[in-house]
Formats: C-alpha cells, structure tokens, sequence
C-alpha cells in the first residue's frame, strides 16, 4: 500500500459499479425514457404498504403520463424481511401481466425482493436456494430500476440481496454484478415524508457505509472519492434533514450521500461494525440503521486500539466527519479520538431531536444475548475485510461496550 | 499492409513453473486439513458445524485445484478431481495471483483485499473455512512464515510442535502413497 496521509493508492485494487444515477427534482419524470432504451414498455412496481399508503406510487404512475409504457402490475405488500415466498409470488404476477421489467420502489426490503424476483424470472426456477451465495448467477438479467425511499442503505447500487427462507430458517445472502440495477432515480419527493427517527437512522446507516468504507481493507482512490463525498453531505444535512423533513434541498442532499456511500462500501467493502450490526439485527431484529449508529463509534474505538494502519485513517476521517476547521486545529495526535466524538456528537444530537438510541440496550437486546451476537458476528462475510483478526472475545468487548 | 491471412492466432506460453508451485502448495494444503481434522479439536469443531454432506474446492481460474469432501463423519483431500458442484468454492483468478499468494509474496489476507481471488457460494461457510485454513497453515508453516498469510499468529506451543510433527509425517505418507 503506497500511504501518503490522505491518499492512498493500493498496490491493486478494482472498483466496479454500472448503475446509471438519476438525481434531482422531477427525476421521476425520466423513467419511461430510461425504460424504452433498454427496451422495456411494461414494468411491474414492487412496493410495501407504507410506501404505497404515503402516496409516493402515484408520483411514480404520474411520470409515466403522456408515453407509450404502462404499469403491467403493481405489488404493493412486501413485508419488511421479504421472503422466498413473496418472491415467487410477485415473479407469478409478473408472468401472467406479461411484464418486461422490473422496478422497485421502498427500502432495502423493497429492493432485496425485487432483485429476488428478477432471479426467479432470469434463471426460470422458483428454487432461491440454488443461487445463494457469491457468483452463482450467470444469466443477463431483466431491465431493474431501483427508486429510493429512504436515504441510507445504499442498496440502488449494491449488488447484494438478503431473501429469507422461512421454510429452511435461513436467510439467504446473493451476490452478483448481474443484481446491480440499470438506473436508480433519487427524486427528493421519494423521501420527503419519511419519519424523522426513520431518517435519523437511514442518515447514521449511510454514514457508517462511508465511514467504514474510508477505512476498509479495499479503500481505493475511487471508494475514498465518494466516501468522502458522501460523509461531507452527511456532515452537513443530517440534522437539518431530521428538522426539517419537507426540505427538498437537504433530501436530496441525503438521498446523494446514501447513494454515494453505496457506490463506496460496495467496493471497498465493510469490517467489524457491520459484521456486529448484521449479528444483532439477526438475533435480537434491531433495524440495522439503528444497530450501525450505536455500534459505529465503539468499532472504530477497537481499531483505533488495534491496527496502527486504520488509526491512520481515522485520523484523516475527522476531515471529514467534522470539517476542516476542526481538523487543523486538533493535533495529529488526537484526530483519531476526535473523529469518533464527532461522530458522538452527531449522534447524541440526533437522540435529543428524534430519540435515536445510543446504546444496544434501549433497542431490546439484552444482556444474555450479547454472547450469542458475538459467536454469530464471527460468521459474518464483513468480517473477512476487517483490517484485524478479530476474535470471539474481541467482538464481546465491542458489543459490550456498546452494550 | 499485411493481409487477412497474416493474422494468426497467438497461443500465450503456459505458466508451467507457477502451475507445479500452486499443485504443490494444493496438495499440502488439503493434506493439512485432513490431518488438522483428525488432531486439532478447533478445527474439527468447525468442521463439524458444516451440513453433513459438503464438498469445498480451491482452485485457479482455468488452472490447477483441490478438493475437499465432507461425508460419513470423515474429511478428506481428493485431490484435483473435476466436480460439477462445490458447496463453496474459493478461485484465484489467475495462476499468477495463485503462485504470488501461495509463495508468501502477497497475503491471503491483502489477497482477499484486492479481489485476486473471490468466493463461490455462502460467504458464511466461507469465514469458517478461512478460520480452518488460518491453523492449518499454523501447522505447516514456522511463525516467522506463517505472518505472510495471516493476520494473528497464535504462539508457539508443545502441542502445536507436536501437531505439526503429525501433519508433516502424514503429508510424507500421502506423497509416497
């Protein structure tokens, strides 16, 4: 790794991301255009009940006014872990409207679903389980549109689904490029009506994405770009956005910074907050926005006592997580400690304002589940990039002491 | 101005050097696992905590592998046999990358960092399968070279010398078999 503060070029690295970006006020309007160049005149929507009950389908509906393309089904009962189930049952609407595409309108639940059903539709099989994992799809997929509705997982341009098998008790993970959208529209009217406790999570969520992904083991100077990018939109919209939800300019501002964080951790990938946060959603169901944001500051404190090399990093982060002026004024010294009260003080801030919780124990985890997070934290894929070994009793202690 | 005819296919040398090297360091590796089953009680507990039938390969894109087969209570090297399936499975994307990782030039862990090599199929039997090869390569490699390819190396212990004794004894009875 060739190392001089603030940049860093690896000896190798690759960054990969394909997903057209639509931003801005109206963007919706852009759809059936983006549509017709990739051939399709026939989407499905795939939605929950919240997004459709807040109204936000109708803006998608209206944009297709005036064109030849129409809604062939929408689907409007995703439940919030998605299952196999669900899938089939969506990819079965699918074929009997004779739908060519697929878009997917909500949260991470929203989307994971609809890259579901564009497997299930791809590879013809009903049978999720035979492409779990890494790499196990192969076929071009079906044109997929993702539209945001929060501004913090990222997931418009990831290429990861988490699809659950109540039948099997598993939750199945699927990786592949050929899951990564065509094009994403981030269109503030998608987000103006989220919840402020809501947002303050899906913002932590976004940052903690750029935050690790800044001093993940794949950092690159393109990761770094963008997560940079998207904590300095963080830094500066995050507690106007919980104060004032009908802000177009600050969501917009936001659903950017999720975006761009995605595009980051997607290829520099995450480490011990994510593979702890991923345990305790899975074992006690804290939202993982909510779990990111109480663990994030307690897993950079363990790097900052543990690798030399990622305390570097987190000096540099302090730039950007509270801005130049702090920077130059804090000893290179201190940046480290100080990066992390920064990003404390975001999030006690945002406790006053919203109630975010700060610590595992005001989300219902209790204390003899700390040991069952640990022993499943060490089975999580994110640990593999952490930049230190990490073991059974090292993951406790951060669990702990976030506890 | 050459002709149509003069463009001839160009068939690149083969790596034959670094292909022995990778088949070697295959054989050891697999080698060391089955051995590492039978002697080392962590490395059967994770074993042991993967579906009773599962099957876990290393290989070279387009080059050289290794099998491994858990069934019946047992765990065994099979050697480079071709497989339709694997339950996971762990590709270098070229021999070079393999022979640059597997002769200590490159980390497995900066390895995995820069994407030399990527994993087939759930990523959580692949953690488990990491923390496996993690001690066996414990067990083949002397501390001073065991850093080169992991991130934590364990202290040396009489038990472990012993463990390495058998896992060698048993590599040297695989090859003259």
């Amino acid at each position: 790794m060739l190392f001089k503060k603030n940049v860093v070029i690896p000896e190798y690295y690759e960054f990969f991301n394909s997903v057209k970006i639509i931003s801005g006020y109206k963007a919706l309007e852009a759809i059936p255009f983006e549509l017709s160049r990739l051939g399709a005149k026939r989407p499905i929507i795939i939605t929950d009940k919240g997004v459709a009950q807040a109204g936000l389908i109708k803006y998608v509906v209206d944009s297709f006014g005036g064109t030849d393309t129409v809604v062939g089904a929408i689907y409007d009962e995703t439940p919030q872990d998605s299952s196999n189930i669900v899938v089939n049952q969506i990819a079965s609407i699918y074929r009997a409207n004779n739908c060519d595409s697929i878009i997917a309108v909500g949260g991470g639940s929203a989307i994971d679903t609809a890259k579901g059903v564009n497997i299930v539709i791809t590879e013809n099989s009903d049978d999720l389980l035979k492409f779990m994992g890494n790499y196990r799809l192969s076929k071009p997929m079906k044109p997929f549109a993702v539209i945001p509705t929060t501004a913090g997982t990222g997931s418009e341009v990831t290429m990861v689904a988490v699809i659950a098998n109540p039948e099997k008790n598993v939750k199945m993970s699927f990786t592949s490029e050929l899951l990564l959208p065509k094009f994403t529209v981030l269109d503030p009217r998608m987000t103006a009506s989220m919840p402020s406790k809501i947002t303050a999570a899906t913002g932590m969520d976004a940052l903690t994405h750029a935050v690790e992904a800044f001093i993940g083991t794949q950092k690159n100077p393109v990761s770094d770009a963008f997560a940079a990018a998207a904590m300095e939109l963080i830094r500066n919209n995050i507690v106007t956005v919980v104060k004032e939800g009908g802000n177009k300019d600050v969501r917009l501002a936001m659903a950017n910074a999720s975006m761009l964080a995605g595009l980051a951790f997607s290829n520099s990938m995450v480490g011990v907050v994510h593979a702890t946060a991923h345990a305790t959603g899975g074992i006690c169901h804290v939202p993982h926005g909510v779990a990111n944001s109480i663990l994030l500051p307690f897993g950079l404190e363990f790097y900052i006592g543990k690798s030399p090399k990622t305390k570097e990093y987190i000096e540099s982060l302090l730039l950007h997580v509270a801005g130049p002026e702090m920077y130059v004024q804090t000893a290179p010294a201190e940046r480290a400690v100080k990066a992390v009260a920064a990003i404390r003080s975001i999030t006690s801030e945002l406790n006053k304002l919203c109630g975010l919780p700060v610590r595992l124990s005001e989300v219902g985890v209790t204390e003899d589940k700390l040991e069952s997070i640990a022993k499943s934290t060490l089975n999580d894929g994110a640990l593999s990039f952490s930049p230190v070994e990490v073991s059974f009793e090292e993951a406790l202690g951060v669990i702990k002491a976030a506890y | 101005m050459k002709a149509v005819s003069d463009y001839k296919e160009i068939v690149p040398k083969k790596k034959w050097f670094e292909t022995i090297v990778v088949r070697v360091f295959f054989f050891f590796i697999g080698m060391g696992m089955q051995t590492a089953y039978r002697i080392d009680p962590d490395v059967r507990k994770e074993v042991d905590s993967w579906p009773e039938t599962f099957s876990f390969c290393m290989s070279v894109v387009g080059g050289p592998s290794m099998l491994m087969l858990k069934k019946a209570g047992s765990f065994q090297y099979l050697g480079e046999k071709e497989t339709f399936y694997c339950d996971v499975e762990m590709c270098f994307k070229n021999i070079t990358f393999a022979y640059l990782i597997m002769t200590g030039r490159i980390s497995v862990p900066n390895a995995i960092y820069h994407n030399r090599q990527f994993v087939k199929g759930s990523l959580n039997y692949g953690m488990s399968i990491i923390r496996v090869m993690n001690i066996v390569q414990t067990l083949l490699l002397p501390n001073f070279l065991a850093r080169f390819y992991i991130k934590k190396v364990p202290k040396l212990t009489l038990k472990k010398l012993v463990n390495r004794a058998i896992t060698y004894f048993n590599i040297g009875y695989g090859v003259i078999k």
